[in-house]
């Protein structure tokens, strides 16, 4: 029987065409002024991840995140009744931060200032000389921020009313749900700062162009001969979310030893676990505006890139496991992936830093996307139309108010 | 001298103190911490180890391993960043280090 696979074909511009084709203006990728505007536009209008459940075990297990763009610390918690909530860290009296651990676990939060002492469900319980004050208990919560989870993951919007999040999902929400990260209980965890527009760095995980440049040696199997420069099979888009099918080579060499052992370990872990190899296993899931997700169960990573100034970000990684490591082999092969991972992305973010460079020099007008790079395009088109809309908006309530 | 590491794995010993990282940090650290030489004599020393030593921590389940059979874990654990220094980066090791340097590792199973 002959089973050889069918040559390698691009998607065709044909298909993407309705996406456009002129060059990308520069600036937003280093203005302070349109950075504001998209943190307006985008950031505080959008569902936006910052965590797992995994994290929030128990009653009372809490998280904190600082989140730039919003200048605000919020606490993420589970509360008593196990439902999930997040506040501003701030204490309603005078304003105090109410908690400075980055995670624990606590039946109540007090202010270290005057004592005023907060529940799970963010109601001030109590407050010592109550009587003195001029306002009723009930009124004196922690200020709520929308929080919503799908597939584990935990998400905050800072909208005036948001939509619910498996609406702003759309079709990917079921999707994510049949991935492991919805039942991971830990995860392996790599973090870094960068000098650089966050769009930038986020691109350069959404096109392939690069990767036999950038990853000569880490690259493995993801380019060959039939497609050298390892496009993906499919672009899917939806909404401001978009995916793609990643490419393999299978005809390429086999890896190391000590990646086979791991790579098969993990195979042996999902299989355990019930987790089908699925199509989306060869899916990248970009959720707009800042996270990508790999579907793959073997080496299965989430990838956030958070906005902290026009040409600076933080990227935060994890590989999400299903259970604490059953075994030494187990152990290992986490280690080893995690490490793979974190050696491909350091290659990215030394490239990325060095196109802000250029960036930031104002040299540029515009810069220049072929068609593989269209989840690129189709980033920036989704910011710029919420920026104008935002723009727009404000116009018109410049007007009516004259 | 006693032994730091389980019976069967006398070869491995010579790199026991320097090679079993506490943490998964400590353990990427150590990939370019001394000179290429020393890196080469202890992938040299434990590639042909790696499975015989899996083979043995897997018959105890983690929580209940030896101080011995704990070092042999981490100097294992150490071997998969080494692996990748001479197995994937080969030449190019060195000018990978620094860009590493920045991707900071905060958290793992094996660290908790
Ligand atoms: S500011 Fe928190 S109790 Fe006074
Ligand atoms: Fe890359």
């Amino acid at each position: 029987m002959n089973t050889h696979t069918p040559p390698f074909q691009p998607v065709s511009q044909d298909d993407v065409a309705w996406l456009g084709t002129d060059p990308i203006p520069a600036s937003p990728y280093y203005d302070p002024a349109y950075f504001e505007l998209e943190r307006k536009a985008v950031f505080l209008r959008s569902w936006i991840q910052v965590g797992h459940v995994c994290e929030l075990p128990d009653p009372g297990s809490f998280i904190r995140r600082e989140i730039e763009f919003a200048n605000a610390s919020i606490l993420i918690v589970r509360g008593k009744d196990g439902a999930i909530r997040a506040f501003h860290n701030v204490c309603t009296h005078r304003g105090t931060q109410l908690v400075m651990a980055e995670a624990g676990r606590q039946s109540t939060f007090s202010c270290p200032y005057h004592m005023w002492t907060f529940a799970t469900d963010g109601a001030l319980v109590s407050a010592p000389d109550f009587d003195q004050f001029h306002v009723a208990k009930k009124d004196c919560a922690l200020p709520a921020v929308a929080v919503g989870v799908c597939a584990g993951l935990i998400f905050l919007s800072f909208a005036e009313r948001p939509e619910p999040l498996r609406d702003w999902l759309g079709d990917l929400a079921d999707r994510l749900e049949a991935l492991p990260v919805a039942r991971a209980t830990t995860f392996s965890e790599y973090v870094y700062e960068i000098d650089a527009n966050w769009k930038l760095t986020y691109d350069n995980f959404q096109e392939n162009y690069h990767l036999r440049f950038i990853h000569p040696r880490s690259g493995g199997a993801a380019t060959g001969p039939d497609n050298p420069f390892g496009y993906p099979v499919h672009y899917g888009f939806h909404g401001p979310h978009r995916t793609q099918t990643i490419w393999s080579n299978r005809a390429a060499p086999p890896p190391p030893a000590p990646a086979l052992l791991s790579y098969g370990k993990a195979a042996e872990a999902a299989a355990a676990h019930g987790i089908m190899v699925s199509q989306d296993a060869k899916d990248y899931f970009a959720l707009f505006p800042n996270f990508f997700l790999l579907g793959s169960p073997l080496q299965h990573f989430s990838h956030v890139v958070m906005p902290i100034s026009a040409t600076r970000s933080r990227g935060v990684i994890r590989l999400y496991w299903i259970g604490e490591d059953d075994s030494a082999s187990e152990r290992f092969a986490r280690e080893y992936l995690m490490a793979t991972a974190r050696d491909i992305h350091s290659e990215d973010r030394g490239v990325i830093e060095r196109g802000q460079r250029g960036l930031s020099s104002g040299a540029l007008q515009h810069i220049h996307l072929q068609t593989q790079e269209i989840l690129c395009r189709h980033l920036f088109r989704s910011v710029d139309a919420a920026v104008e809309a935002y723009k727009a908006e404000m116009a018109s309530g410049a007007e009516a108010r004259a | 001298m006693s032994a730091l590491l389980p019976p069967g794995f006398a070869t491995l010993e010579p790199f026991a103190m320097r090679w079993a990282g506490e943490t998964a940090a400590d353990r990427a650290h150590l990939r370019a911490a001394y000179p290429d030489a020393e890196r080469d004599a202890f992938h040299a020393a434990c590639a042909p180890r790696l499975e015989a030593g899996l083979a043995h921590l897997d018959e105890t389940p983690l929580a209940a391993l030896d101080e011995a059979q704990q070092r042999l874990m981490r100097l294992l654990l150490t071997f998969a960043h080494v692996s990748l220094a001479v197995e994937v980066q080969g030449p190019d090791e060195a000018q990978h280090a620094p860009l590493r340097a920045s991707m900071r590792i905060t958290r793992t199973p094996a660290d908790r």
